[in-house]
């Protein structure tokens, strides 16, 4: 009895150490957001914009963050949006970003980048993602402990427009794989279990806060094709969603694949980007009636990084 | 007895048999040690001491070595 | 899963502990079989057929040669004193067959698996002049996890019988246990049925005490597996894959890094797996004892995965130093040769297989037999050269225990070490060769302070804490090593002191453990022996 009374002290004090350390590493983090590095990067990032300032939010893997630039969309549209996506995004870490941004967003509209609907981690992978990203969100000591870094290492900040970064390398992909990689077929990929849970967990979070989720899929011959291409498709389909495979639509976007990538058709550069940029914002702006935001005095960071940004585009475009 | 305390003394004289109670437990004789004190054994006594026998219980002082050779005497 | 992994620790074990308590007593023992066999699975899929088989054989075995004993013992009682020998004798060649059938069939099964690749290749190495009538081509094996690790223990389960050490175990599930328990079954310790067997089988109920000591060492053991070996992981990888880049002393310096980030790494895991042992009341043996203050290469491995080099001890150097040839060696050499030079052949014939078989151990690779030899060449001198080293120590007037000969026999075993962990760790016997070479090339000290190390991947910051885990270690290490019940002493503190000591390792585990951002789960190394 004493004991059984003696683990209960022991572990409320730790939780209470865990506890408290997480409430004041979550806030050191939000005010060293600009340089916080790696996975934590754009969860920082999004906990920073003020409250109720986003109007789309966009989640995804690395195909989200090279396809989507939200100052693009901002000087095209003027509305906002901000890219909380991570390298290699599993389904977990995708619904507790969300989870995440909307306790202090209420965007319109979230979009989601697909790739991620095939990424199977493995039973033991996915039992251990889940369990250690309910730790992450629920005790974000987990997730900033890290942090303690920069003290040694110094800080450098990020080249950061709201979650895109400017990557103008180019690397073409060779013009066989380009032409054949949607090939038409009635295939189709899997989509693993865990997937489909955490999907439905984050269609309820929308539901709840009153936000639209709108499914793509960015250009990219490596990572898609056809049988995935029906995949997405059908679960689209099944669950009511807008769905857009720009992957059918890259004749129509204009993405040259010799030029548009930087890694041999992986992923997009700054000049595909600014495409699919160019044609999603347009796409969401006119379904969904967003509202355009430029001049207003409460966004006034925006039209000035808009600015800086489109100076940077202009720098390297030129060179 | 004696017999054994005179070979331990021609292996390392350093050391107080007869009253050492943990040769092997304590590293005061090695396992070099112990084979070259099993050859002798074998020797002086006339027995045959298989690898069953190479525990340290069976070792560990002169008392327990006098033991062993009794017992494997009988057989 | 591994054992480091969150999965292990906080699912699979207190998963397997409640289960367990709330099974009786007697049947405890099937919940640790059933959670075991569960693991292997999990791991390994159906390759756990190996283990139920070489379980099954053990088991046989054992029954067999504790048969072969019974039937002895009535025919002897029954036979006259001269027929008494002759049935002696015969039983003898008989539990000898039944044991070395045992012993071949098991090591057959090890031997195909892990060396049967590296055979095939091998005969490239046979000139072509002679042309051999068999082609054999390399097959994609895969081997069922811990093999290494349980085929040693049954044939040591078995030799036991054998000897009439122990009794026989009388259930096969039980055998099942003994070879398969979980916390041992990926990288030992290599335990003896003997040491195991009482507390695994006795289903103790949980214990406080039990459940904090095993939580406390499980931390421990995160510590310096996910503080320091994982960090170390990546400077090392960045040397040994890349080793033509390198030279003088950042070869060093990989080396050095290596021994250590296997310490920490293999000893750490050790701390989880007897940490795990202990939650359910099971005292599996130690596996290391500070192997860095060892004053000689022999004394190392008495300290460094002391199961295996106990089970070579047990199972190979006495059988074979008190086999019928080594013997009439002995008396031969002493007639013609001399004490000294007797002792010497003695010793080379039991320890040249003892290195070779824990060379090839480690894998088929002639790296790995470099390694075994190199260590059998260093003993065996270190014997030879005892007589004449005792001489000069006393001519010079110098005490064996005296602080300045310590240090000197020290340093001296810290280059053996790191000498040999270089070729064990190297990408085959070439790159060994290459890398020890040139070390010896442009040497370089500076380049322990000019910023070079910063760029082998790790970041100031992780330095400082890889160096700051090593200090800690070493501190706890140094304790350990000059007091012997640090355990029963640290229990007698009042509870405040203890829990500051409790929360700090779980915090400092937490804050600066290498994982989430930046770091990438390390394999286990072991594991893959």
């Amino acid at each position: 009895m004493k004991n059984i009374r003696r683990c209960i002290i022991f572990f409320v004090v730790l939780a209470l150490l865990l506890g408290i350390g997480s409430a004041w590493i979550s806030s050191r983090a939000q005010s060293m957001s600009k340089y916080v590095k790696g996975r934590s990067r754009t969860y920082t990032g999004i906990a920073a914009e003020p409250e109720g300032s986003v109007d789309m939010i966009v989640l995804g893997d690395s195909e989200s963050y090279t396809s989507v630039s939200p100052l693009g969309i901002w000087a095209d549209r003027g509305y906002s949006s901000y890219v909380c996506g991570q390298p290699g995004q599993k389904v977990q870490e995708t619904y507790y970003m969300l989870r995440h941004a909307l306790e202090k967003q209420s965007p319109k509209v979230v979009l989601m980048e697909t790739n991620l609907m095939f990424r199977n981690p493995g039973f033991f992978g996915n039992i251990q993602t889940s369990l250690t990203e309910f730790l992450r969100y629920h005790m974000p000591v987990f997730r900033y402990h890290n942090l303690w870094k920069m003290l040694l290492d110094g800080r450098v900040p990020n080249d950061d427009y709201k979650g895109f970064t400017i990557r103008d390398g180019v690397k073409g992909c060779d013009s066989d794989k380009e032409k054949n990689y949607m090939k038409e077929t009635t295939d189709k990929a899997e989509i693993p279990r865990t997937v489909h849970m955490y999907m439905e967990k984050i269609m309820d979070l929308c539901k709840k806060n009153g936000a639209e989720l709108v499914l793509y899929s960015a250009p990219s011959p490596k990572n898609y094709n056809y049988k995935k291409h029906n995949a997405i498709e059908e679960y689209a389909g099944t669950k009511g969603l807008h769905y857009i495979d720009l992957n059918l639509k890259a004749k129509e976007l204009g993405i040259d694949w010799k030029k548009d990538s930087y890694d041999r058709g992986d992923h997009l550069n700054l000049f595909g980007a600014q495409k699919v940029t160019a044609y999603l914002g347009k796409y969401i702006d006119e379904k969904y009636d967003m509202t355009d935001h430029r001049g207003d005095s409460v966004y006034q960071d925006w039209d000035r990084l808009a600015e800086k940004y489109l100076a940077e585009l202009k720098k390297r475009i030129k060179n | 007895m004696d017999k054994i305390l005179e070979i331990l003394r021609e292996i390392d004289d350093g050391i107080d048999y007869a009253n050492e109670k943990a040769l092997i437990d304590d590293r005061l004789l090695d396992s070099f040690g112990v084979i070259t004190l099993v050859a002798e054994l074998e020797d002086a006594f006339d027995v045959t001491i298989e690898a069953a026998e190479m525990t340290p219980v069976n070792f560990n002082s002169a008392e327990a070595i006098w033991e062993m050779i009794k017992r494997l005497q009988e057989n | 899963m591994s054992y480091d992994a969150i999965l292990y620790i906080f699912v699979f074990l207190p998963v397997c502990l409640a289960a367990y308590q709330f099974t009786p007593r007697r049947h405890r023992w099937k919940v640790l079989l059933i959670f075991s066999w569960a693991f292997f699975f999990l791991l390994s899929r159906a390759l756990l057929v190996y283990l139920i088989g070489a379980t099954l054989l053990t088991y046989y075995t054992g029954i067999a040669l504790a048969w072969l004993r019974t039937e002895e013992t009535t025919e002897m009682a029954e036979a006259d004193r001269s027929g008494k020998r002759e049935i002696k004798l015969k039983y003898q060649r008989r539990r000898k067959k039944a044991l070395a059938l045992g012993v071949i069939l098991l090591l057959a099964v090890l031997a195909y698996l892990k060396y049967y690749n590296f055979f095939v290749r091998s005969m490239d190495l046979i000139p072509d002049w002679i042309s051999l009538p068999l082609t054999l081509e390399e097959k994609k094996l895969v081997m069922p996890v811990g093999i290494s690790f349980y085929t040693l223990q049954a044939i040591g389960y078995m030799a036991d019988v054998y000897w009439g050490k122990i009794a026989p175990e009388g259930k096969p599930g039980r055998m099942a246990l003994f070879l398969g328990f979980f916390p041992q079954i990926m990288e030992g310790p290599i335990c003896r049925y003997s040491d195991t067997a009482k507390t695994l089988f006795q289903g103790e109920p949980l214990k406080y005490q039990n459940l904090t000591d095993g939580y406390v060492r499980i931390f421990w053991g995160l510590f310096k597996k996910k503080i320091v070996a994982d960090r170390l992981a990546v400077p090392v990888a960045a040397i040994f894959d890349n080793y033509t880049q390198y030279s003088g002393v950042l070869i060093a310096v990989g080396a050095v890094a290596y021994t250590i980030q296997l310490y920490m790494e293999f000893s750490g895991c050790m701390d989880i797996i007897i940490g795990s042992g202990k939650l359910f009341g099971v005292c599996l043996p130690e596996n290391f004892r500070q192997p860095f203050c060892a004053r000689s290469a022999a004394e190392f491995w008495r300290r460094w995965h002391i199961t295996l080099g106990t089970w070579f001890k047990t199972y190979i150097f006495y059988p074979v130093s008190m086999s019928g040839i080594v013997k009439r060696w002995n008396q031969f050499g002493r007639k013609h040769l001399g004490k000294y030079a007797t002792q010497l052949g003695v010793a080379a014939a039991a320890l040249f297989p003892v290195w070779l078989c824990n060379g090839l151990w480690h894998g088929a690779r002639w790296s790995y037999i470099f390694y075994g030899m190199y260590y059998f060449v260093l003993i065996l001198a270190g014997e030879a050269v005892k007589p004449l080293r005792d001489k000069i120590l006393s001519a010079c007037h110098i005490h064996e225990e005296s602080t300045g000969w310590r240090i000197v026999q020290t340093a001296k075993t810290w280059v053996i070490i790191f000498t040999g962990e270089l070729f064990f760790r190297a990408d085959g016997l070439k790159a060994g060769v290459h890398m020890f070479r040139s070390m010896f090339r442009d040497f370089g000290l500076s380049r322990l302070w000019d910023g070079s190390l910063l760029e082998l991947g790790l970041a100031r910051s992780d330095l400082a804490v890889a160096a700051a885990g090593c200090v800690v270690a070493a501190i706890v290490g140094h304790i350990m090593e000059n007091n012997k019940n640090i355990p029963q002493k640290f229990a007698e503190r009042p509870v405040a002191a203890r829990w500051c000591v409790y929360y700090g390792l779980i915090l400092a585990v937490i804050i600066f453990a290498a994982y989430g951002d930046g770091y990438q789960a390390v394999d286990m190394i072991y594991a893959g022996f």
